[in-house]
């Protein structure tokens, strides 16, 4: 039993649910309830009220001009089964189909969840980051896009204001190809490094390091064998050193999945 | 709160601070899905929540209210066993049983969703299921055996 005495609302939009956390001294949003519910449930997390997206209408995946829509609380079950998210997203599909924890969990994790909780231990940060992914975010005083790495602004941190949510990404479609790459332990561990590399005609246009910093670590393309990481992540998978060690390696496995050789 | 449990409309107090898997346990008394961690790795409290599988300890209680829920009471009659229940009888495929109501939802989810699965598929759908007993290998000739 969660130990905290907290409200629960599930708005039926996002504008009711912004109108929720604009009136609300703690509020918590819940999306898939994979990292929020655990908190709640430690103690870790005691908001006065717990804002329930699961009828807010936010799950849906949406072709637009030369880009892809996804709505905050599509799952990554939502992403696996989309054609769009197939064809359009290659590497995001391909991240989706990796996450750990088994279908329940890919049935429940939600892509904007994920990107809210911003954990170093998480696979959609960097690769977010990598396509180029701009966040919507509506909040009382209207709404407003930033592009991801500026949501980011340090670990389990985003610079949602009060009252704000997250309501979809907007990813370009893909060009070109791809490389992900995930470090960790066990098979249904979380990773301890990830490095995701988007080339265009055979030449790299991004690299990006998730898991070895406190957020996603955009390298120039050119750094694929070297990479300077500053703050690296210490927690229990790995020590900061370890990170630092297998950066490189990690993003010249990444570029070398994106254009060979 | 009300939901549809294992085919029959119910309705019992619960507590809003309650997790799902605690409401079907103690306000419901369906103790099938079991609590192992709490934290949604092991997956001892998976459950079906209108159609899907769902690990009920990630989900509030109060977030269900009119789903319609199945349980392991649920998976087959009174007195009978269903075909993943017999399999898993058959090939040993539980010792303390804990991890048991778990993998069955977790093999009955990838026999819906894939006609004729793999070893890696099969591996790949109990991969949110963590048994202590086993060594997993008869659990996936358990499942192997029904896929078949």
């Amino acid at each position: 039993m969660i130990p905290t005495r907290f409200a629960y609302e599930a708005p039926g939009g996002a504008e009711e649910a912004v109108a929720i956390l604009d009136a609300a001294a703690e509020p918590r949003v819940l999306a898939g309830g994979t990292w929020v519910v655990p908190e709640l449930g430690s103690g870790a997390s005691r908001p006065d009220v717990v804002v329930d997206l699961r009828r807010a209408g936010l799950g849906t995946i949406a072709a637009g001009e030369g880009t892809v829509m996804v709505g905050a609380t599509a799952t990554y079950a939502d992403l696996i089964g989309s054609a769009l998210v197939r064809e359009r997203l290659p590497l995001l599909h391909e991240m989706a189909g990796g996450i750990t924890g088994g279908w329940a969990i890919r049935g429940q994790g939600t892509i904007g969840g994920s990107l809210i909780a911003a954990r170093p231990q998480s696979d959609v940060p960097a690769v977010l980051v990598a396509l180029g992914a701009v966040a919507h975010v509506a909040g009382a005083d209207g709404g407003r896009a930033l592009p991801v790495p500026d949501l980011l602004t340090g670990p389990m941190q985003t610079g949602l204001a009060r009252g704000e949510l997250l309501t979809a990404l907007e990813l370009p479609v893909q060009i070109g190809t791809h490389g992900y790459v995930k470090l960790k332990r066990g098979a249904s561990s979380w990773p301890i490094a990830t490095a995701a590399a988007v080339a265009v005609d055979g030449v790299l246009t991004r690299l990006v390091l998730g898991g070895v910093a406190g957020t996603p670590v955009e390298l120039e393309p050119e750094d694929a064998t070297m990479a300077e990481i500053h703050d690296p992540w210490d927690d229990e998978l790995a020590p900061a050193a370890y990170r630092v060690a297998v950066a490189g390696p990690l993003a010249a496995r990444a570029r070398r999945k994106a254009i060979g050789g | 709160m009300e939901l549809r449990l294992n085919g029959e409309q119910r309705s019992a107090d619960v507590d809003p601070r309650m997790l799902l898997v605690e409401a079907l346990r103690d306000a419901f008394g369906a103790h099938g899905p079991k609590i192992g961690c709490l934290t949604g790795d092991c997956g001892a409290c998976t459950v079906r929540v209108d159609g899907a599988i769902v690990k009920s300890c990630l989900k509030l209680a109060v977030a269900a209210e009119g789903a319609d829920v199945q349980t392991l009471e649920g998976l087959a009659d009174d007195g009978g066993l269903s075909a993943l229940q017999q399999a898993f009888w058959d090939s040993h495929a539980f010792q303390c049983g804990y991890c048991l109501s778990g993998m069955l939802f977790a093999a009955g989810d990838l026999l819906e969703r894939v006609d004729s699965p793999t070893d890696a598929e099969i591996r790949e759908a109990i991969s949110g299921n963590l048994c202590r007993c086993t060594g997993y290998d008869p659990i996936v000739e358990a499942i192997r055996s029904v896929a078949s």
